[in-house]
């Protein structure tokens, strides 16, 4: 129970050492702003590295995937471990009212920032009264 | 009108239909189930649901994983004793690494943009390393959003391997 475990890490053994690929992947935090024109996302990827990150969008849906680079050596003895090496992963829907090709990703320090463009379709259009 | 409507994907559950689901509320400790009891499906889901009560029930009272504090691993190996700290999104000058009385005290700031103009958050953290350490050769680096400081153990601490000779 990984409330428990928040709060007792090294008691409950959490130190063990398990196969990244093994562990299911987390849900980073993140952070949605909307503009007129778009929306800016900040997710936090820490470890991630530009070569273990995936980004595609499809149907729809939003999918952030990064694996993390940054990992304890192998030799190390480990004392106490609050990290994970889980990897990462946010799939977020938006009914296509995202144009994908406008879509814009920069990773810097381990923060993952995208500006997604509104769909034409999706922008408030004034209509006149005739 | 655009809208992005988050999906969550580790975990379906009938507690949704319960009205209080707010995953933004969920921090991502309490969200992701425990590898280690992978084998037993049903304590897994079970457990899921444990953890999304204790994530909504008491989200208001516990912060995020240890007290809003950034997470800390600690490790050795032979000559140093290493402490990594996840801060993405951190300017290396926002961060300030120092030893004081056997412990490594790491503090950092980061700014956020709002709505009225740029807001500040800062974090810092005390670690007491268990070994000597030669606090003049402590170095640190940042890399993807993750703080690594080596911590070279002093000479006199180090194990020393005696020879016995057995009659």
């Amino acid at each position: 129970m990984s409330f428990f475990n928040s709060l007792i890490p090294t008691a409950t053994g959490a130190v063990s050492r398990i196969e990244p690929e093994a562990l299911p992947a987390r849900r980073p935090s993140y952070e949605i702003n909307e503009s007129e024109s778009g929306y800016t996302l900040a997710v936090n990827l820490p470890g991630v590295s530009k070569e273990g990150l995936e980004i595609t969008d499809e149907g729809g849906e939003l999918r952030i995937a990064g694996k993390r680079a940054s990992r304890l050596p192998e030799k190390a003895v480990v004392l106490h471990r609050e990290s994970s090496d889980a990897a990462f992963e946010l799939v977020l829907e938006h009914d296509n009212t995202i144009d994908p090709s406008k879509t814009e990703a920069e990773l810097k320090d381990g923060v993952l920032h995208l500006k997604l463009a509104k769909a034409e379709s999706a922008k408030p259009r004034k209509i006149a009264v005739s | 009108m655009g809208q992005i409507v988050a999906q969550e994907t580790s975990r379906v559950s009938i507690l949704q239909l319960w009205g209080h689901y707010a995953p933004h509320q969920i921090h991502q400790s309490q969200c992701a189930p425990d590898p280690r009891f992978g084998g037993r499906l049903g304590a897994q889901d079970l457990e899921n649901e444990i953890d999304w009560l204790f994530g909504t029930a008491l989200g208001g009272f516990v912060p995020p994983a240890l007290g809003g504090q950034f997470p800390v691993d600690l490790y050795e190996d032979k000559d140093n004793t290493y402490v990594r700290a996840e801060l993405p999104g951190v300017e290396r000058d926002a961060i300030s690494v120092e030893m004081v009385e056997g412990s490594l005290s790491i503090q950092a700031s980061r700014k956020e943009k709002t709505a009225d103009g740029e807001s500040s958050v800062s974090f810092n953290r005390l670690v007491s390393i268990p070994d000597e350490v030669d606090a003049a050769k402590v170095t640190a680096s940042y890399e993807n959003g993750i703080l690594t400081v080596s911590l070279p153990r002093r000479e006199e601490s180090k194990p020393k391997k005696i020879n016995v000779s057995v009659n």
